[in-house]
């Protein structure tokens, strides 16, 4: 689950009271006493200055220890002297803390907890998130057979410290499944499989050629990219208002790029941010900086421009924030946070950094066209039509003499000019915004501070001396692990990688790093995954690699019902993940076992089938929705056309997000829309009648060798007694008319095959709907 | 094939029939009653008080009606009508399309009587809202903080102008639960008709950080009532549900050895799924209506038009679908404002009353919870797009409530002598929400889901209160 369990972090605290009372284990100040003092107190005893109560505040010693009337909330290791204590066990109404219209209480196990850490001193911790990671000594565990690589040295040591082992490898099939939809997004061939199940050499010599095989798969890039862009919610339209297409696919080919090249992280992170403001900025580096341009935008009629441009501002902020620093600044846009330390100056100083993007022009030049102009833009041509420009140049300059028609050479020029594609790019103003403290958040109030571009002032400034620092400083800011807060960076993007490749964070909060997110469950671990990120030259591959080598990556995801209930969120590592495939991919795996699927960059957002009507209400201009004819149709779901208001309703029911706002974490669910999804939209039916058909003709001749085939195609193994019987069975139920059969027949533009009996074809297109349904062909297991 | 035919129908039955015996408790998760697979409380269960309303039909009159057209009479404004607005009212205001103008008082466009027993006033725009003047209660006092229409949707439905955050519907639904295993609990409908209609954002209806399973659904007027709820060209209903029988049965067989609970829940939906295949077309179907219900709402079958969609309302609400958002786009009045009143009140006036009337004939207006209104109200300005109209204005303007433990009759709050800002109990969207939630049973403040470190409510951070005196 997305959300964060309160009772997980409960249950962590009580497994620690258990031992605490039996042998005195240290209290961990982060680990057990954080989360509660968060969650039951810093609302009103924080770090918001604004909204404090009592003057009071809980999440420093100095505050927490301050004598208020001659006594203090936290007496260290005198629980009985501590009003903190007294407070919280009061049964005065009046005087009972957290008072009741909070709705929030203190379980007996917390106040126990909190009773036992002041007992031990009442020692302080600054929060996990703003320690910058170190390498921790590699643990020493009992079975040293098991390891492969390190992180299976912190995983076993947690594990055997537990009580626990880990589970068996999972067979090959479900193995070689598991990575290539982890690391490509499509399923392996069966030729793939068989290679592998069949394959001699040491383990770990053919697991370790297929990664690198995979790594270097332009495949790689394109799953990766699903992932960037849901954080730094690209998406082909607006989001506001009109929600008109914009230019910006090239950024999207850009992050494909990058990652299949693996750009270094903090290079790539450079370039998004800044890619402008570095010397003698590419052309990719120029279209790299369309990160900053992917927020929702508007030009609504009426739309007051000082109130977009703070709430721009405001969308930027929340987004870098999330995105880099697993946090929440975008609270402090209103008020100081409540339970981390960003002040509302913080977040206007932040807003600083992007004060100098040239932005408001739209407002006045954007159109209701398709797309709608949302100037700066740049003009991208493609490689091939590069080539040919450089020619015509070439020949256009000797002219002349060459005695070649001039106009018919312009008119060249300007044809492949006019076919590049545009997308919005970040452009420096010589003069930056004047970037003011907007009291409450209300734009129309003009009485806060003036502010200078600024990190976070906890976190330390920026050594600029007297240059107005810049988005490109803040860049490095980001990724500088020496002096800035690049540790940081790294330990968000690990745990995110590990959720990504373990299906759960070592911290569940993937975009929270703060006092109330979820502390690490194996805090080392993480902190090293993030040094080796770094260390390794921020090569994402590189991290990726350490990851599914892993002994910890191979085992079976199957649970006992002992495990399940013991770690429902697999926090423990005892086994793998297994869960639904994200939207894209259950597509593009309906898409490879039919034999559709086109595989290649596509240049504009590609248009499956959708319901008719679909856009109806969206205006300025009224949309009309023309499906693909082409190889567009059967292309990857990463090149989606994503319509912010109204996305896919394919990809929508499989829970892939708006992308209005940073997702770091989609929920995966299991719905009746998604179910009418895989049964009847055209794009699956269509999957399945070219399915059918590679079936009979591929397939053999009897009815057991296609359907073994059919499985072997989507499951990469063949169907057991049980189950050849119940396709059996739902083939003899599948039997069409002529006239039913050529109507099932004609979902889709793909061409029907020359020779299959059209009655035949249908019923197995039943066959290959079934199977496309399973829910083992849409689980990475 | 008869035999095989009568064979696969009888099946069908018993899927219809057994499911709730062969996955029951992921069909309780499916519809958001497993206290495991849903957790939104943090602090203790819900309902947290008698619940006076089951369900919510959400009459949203979407581009922004002009109160000052519709409930709220000031004989000031008719007195300065195409003098200068006094700027003591607009200095320092957000201002939407007239930013920058010249700004002229608009007197009202139409008249406005007393109507009922209780003596409400409303206009002359609306002959028939008129007649319910003694069941509804009129908030003549609403504020809002967004000026243009996206955001102040947002706004009004899900209480912050931020994208991903939940819709009310889909919070009800998170709190409550669904009644009905072959609906969605939230559902959609829209009409049009008007000016040239604003766009309208699925986001409107999104689930945000809730669980996707949360989101409305819209069904729509034309093509398939939901998307992909047909069966692919040529296939027949027996043979669909053949088809998702032997899914169910190799899933169960695969579950046998894997053991994935997630398998369960996938199974109940694929019933759920197959039963909304024949569930929702009877549904939307509304030529089974007897014709003087048919012509209590001015419905024609098929027509896609607010009327229809009021019928359709009321089928869902017996249903027991828990949210139903209605949007009639059509409202956003910049000029030629007596026309359009024309046209928008000619097409919803008439179905809203009757709405009304047969909830309230059938005995489902004391559960249900009627709300009417638009995103934000119309300047006391002037603004001439065509004939005299009006801008967008958020800082008063009325919308009502009825059934529902809805106190009928009554009026509450007041704009000042201009209709410009709310003057006496303003009622901000929040303390909407938190009234509604009220009549649902639900404390506001402590209807929170825990996302990104903080507790969230629909009725967001600042304090809301309960709307009291509306309320029975």
């Amino acid at each position: 689950m997305f959300v964060i369990s309160r009772t997980a972090l409960a249950t962590t605290a009580l497994t620690w009271l258990t031992l605490a009372l039996s042998d005195a284990t240290p209290v961990d100040f982060n680990r057990d006493v954080r989360p509660i003092l968060s969650d039951k107190c810093f609302f009103c005893h924080g770090p918001d200055a604004h909204k404090r109560k009592a003057d009071l505040r809980l999440d420093t010693a100095e505050g927490a220890t301050a004598i208020h009337d001659g006594r203090a909330a936290v007496v260290p290791g005198k629980p009985e002297a501590s009003t903190l204590l007294v407070r919280i066990t009061s049964t005065d109404e009046d005087e009972k803390m957290p008072p009741p219209e909070s709705h929030k209480q203190l379980g007996d196990d917390e106040i126990a907890l909190l009773r036992e850490w002041i007992t031990q001193g009442a020692v302080y911790a600054a929060p996990w998130a703003y320690v910058a990671p170190k390498w921790n000594p590699v643990p020493v565990v009992n079975d040293q057979s098991w390891p492969v690589n390190w992180v299976d040295q912190f995983v076993l040591a947690k594990l055997e410290s537990e009580g626990l082992a880990p589970s068996p490898d999972a067979d090959r099939v479900t193995l070689i499944r598991r990575l290539y939809f982890d690391l490509t997004g499509l399923p392996p061939a069966p030729e793939q499989v068989d290679a592998f199940v069949a394959a001699e050499e040491p383990f770990g010599a053919t697991w370790s050629k297929m990664v690198d095989e995979l790594l270097q798969s332009p495949r790689f890039g394109e799953r990766l990219a699903m992932y960037w862009l849901d954080l730094v919610r690209y998406a082909d339209t607006v989001g506001y208002h009109g929600d008109q297409d914009h230019n910006i696919a090239p950024y999207r080919d850009w992050v494909v790029d990058a990652l299949n090249q693996d750009l270094p992280f903090d290079q790539f992170t450079r370039e998004q941010l800044a890619g402008d403001l570095l010397p003698n900025p590419t052309i990719q580096q120029r279209i790299a900086t369309g990160y900053n341009r992917l927020l929702q935008t508007s030009h609504e009629g009426g739309v007051q421009e000082k109130e977009y441009l703070a709430i721009y501002a405001a969308d930027r902020i929340r987004n870098v924030s999330n995105v880099w620093m697993g946090a929440t600044v975008g609270c402090a846009q209103c008020h100081d946070h409540k339970f981390d330390p960003y002040t509302i100056k913080d977040f206007y100083s932040m807003v600083g950094f992007f004060a100098d993007i040239d932005e408001s022009q739209h407002f006045k030049v954007g159109t209701n066209d398709l797309p709608t102009r949302r100037p700066p833009e740049i003009e991208v041509i493609n490689e091939a039509d590069e080539e040919l420009l450089v020619d015509l140049e070439e020949r256009l300059a000797k002219s002349v003499t060459a005695s070649e028609p001039t106009d018919v050479l312009e008119a060249q020029i300007a044809l492949i000019k006019k076919r590049a594609r545009r997308t919005m790019v970040t452009v420096a103003l010589k003069q930056p915004r004047t970037v003011r403290v907007l009291p409450r958040g209300n734009w129309l109030d003009d009485s806060g501070e003036i502010v200078d571009p600024a990190i976070p002032d906890f976190l330390g400034s920026l050594d600029t001396g007297d240059r107005r620092a810049t988005r490109l400083d803040l860049a490095n800011w980001l990724v500088d692990p020496e002096k800035g807060n690049g540790g940081s960076t790294a330990r968000v993007f690990a745990n995110r990688f590990w959720y990504l490749f373990f299906g759960s964070g070592i911290s569940r909060s993937l975009a929270d790093f703060g006092g109330q997110g979820e502390p690490p469950a194996n805090p080392a671990l993480l902190d090293n995954l993030a040094v080796s990120f770094y260390q390794n030259g921020w090569s994402m591959k590189a991290l990726v690699r350490l990851l599914v080598t892993s002994h910890s990556y191979r085992q079976s995801s199957l649970e006992s019902v002992a495990l399940r209930e013991r770690d429902p969120n697999n926090q423990l590592v005892a086994r793998q993940s297994r869960y639904r495939l994200p939207a894209e991919i259950v597509r593009d795996n309906a898409l490879a076992i039919s034999g559709l699927l086109v595989t290649g960059p596509s240049e504009r957002g590609i248009k499956p089938y959708q319901p008719a009507g679909y856009y109806r209400h969206l205006n300025f201009p009224a949309r009309s929705y023309r499906s693909d004819e082409d190889a567009g149709q059967y292309r990857r779901g990463l090149y989606v056309h994503w319509q912010r208001q109204f996305l896919h309703p394919m990809l929508k029911a499989m829970d892939a997000p708006s992308r209005e706002e940073c997702t770091a974490q989609r929920p995966r669910s299991n719905t009746p829309t998604a179910a009418l999804v895989l049964l009847n939209d055209p794009t699956f039916v269509e999957a399945a009648r070219v399915f059918a058909a590679r079936i009979i003709e591929q397939g053999g001749t009897t009815t057991t060798a296609r359907l073994d085939f059919a499985c072997r195609q989507a499951i990469g193994r063949e169907p057991d007694d049980r189950e050849r019987q119940i396709l059996d069975e739902l083939l003899n139920d599948s039997r069409y008319t002529a006239e039913a059969a050529a109507q099932l027949l004609e979902t889709g533009i793909a061409p029907q095959p020359d020779g299959i009996d059209p009655v035949e074809l249908a019923s197995w297109t039943t066959i290959a709907r079934a199977i496309l349904n399973l829910s083992e062909t849409v689980t990475r297991n | 094939m008869d035999s095989n035919l009568a064979r696969l129908m009888q099946r069908r039955t018993f899927l219809g029939q057994t499911s709730l015996g062969l996955g029951s408790a992921a069909l309780m998760s499916l519809l958001g009653r497993d206290a495991n697979a849903a957790v939104p409380i943090s602090g203790s269960g819900l309902p947290h008080l008698v619940a006076k309303a089951k369900r919510v039909i959400f009459l949203c009159m979407a581009g922004g009606p002009s109160h000052l057209e519709t409930f709220d009479y000031k004989p000031k404004l008719d007195e300065l009508d195409g003098k200068p607005m006094p700027a003591s009212f607009t200095e320092g205001q957000p201002i939407a399309q007239l930013q920058g103008q010249v700004l002229k008082v608009q007197g009202h466009l139409t008249k406005f009587r007393h109507h009922g027993q209780s003596g409400q006033i409303i206009s002359d725009f609306l002959p028939y809202t008129a007649k319910l003047a003694d069941d509804i209660a009129i908030i003549r006092s609403m504020v809002t903080e967004q000026i243009n229409h996206d955001p102040a949707h947002t706004f009004m439905n899900t209480g912050t102008v931020i994208s991903g955050r939940p819709s009310m519907g889909s919070w009800v639904n998170y709190g409550l639960g669904s009644e009905t295993e072959n609906l969605p609990g939230f559902v959609v409908l829209t009409s049009v008709g008007g000016r040239n209609p604003q766009p309208i954002a699925s986001r409107q209806w999104a689930s945000g950080f809730l669980p996707s399973r949360y989101q409305g659904v819209e069904f729509n007027s034309s093509g398939d009532p939901v998307h992909y709820v047909r069966n692919p060209a040529g296939v027949a209903s027996a043979q669909q549900a053949a088809l998702i029988q032997a899914i169910g049965k190799l899933d169960r067989r695969r579950n046998a050895l894997v053991s994935d609970p997630e398998i369960d829940t996938r199974i109940a939906a694929y019933e759920m799924a197959f039963r909304m295949q024949t569930s929702v077309p009877e549904l939307v179907d509304i030529s089974a209506e007897p014709q003087n219900v048919l012509d209590l709402y001015g419905a024609r079958p098929g027509d896609g038009s607010y009327a229809s969609n009021c019928l359709l309302a009321r089928r869902l609400a017996e249903r027991g679908v828990r949210f139903i958002h209605l949007y009639h786009r059509g409202w956003d009045h910049h000029g030629d404002l007596q026309r359009y009143m024309n046209i928008c009140c000619g097409l919803t006036d008439r179905p809203t009353w009757a709405l009304i009337t047969d909830l309230k004939q059938r005995g489902l207006l004391d559960d249900t919870l009627v709300i009417w209104g638009g995103e934000f109200g119309r300047t006391p300005m002037f603004q001439g797009k065509g004939g005299p109209g009006r801008d967008h204005h958020i800082k008063g303007f009325s919308m009502w409530m009825a059934g529902g433990g809805i106190k009928g009759g009554v009026s509450h709050g007041a704009t000042d002598e201009l209709g410009y800002h709310s003057v006496e109990n303003v009622v901000h969207v929040r303390d909407l929400h938190a009234t509604m939630l009220h009549q649902l049973g639900i404390q506001h403040d402590r209807f929170t889901v825990p996302y990104q470190g903080l507790d969230m409510k629909l009725t967001g951070v600042e304090s809301a209160k309960v709307v009291k005196p509306v309320l029975l």
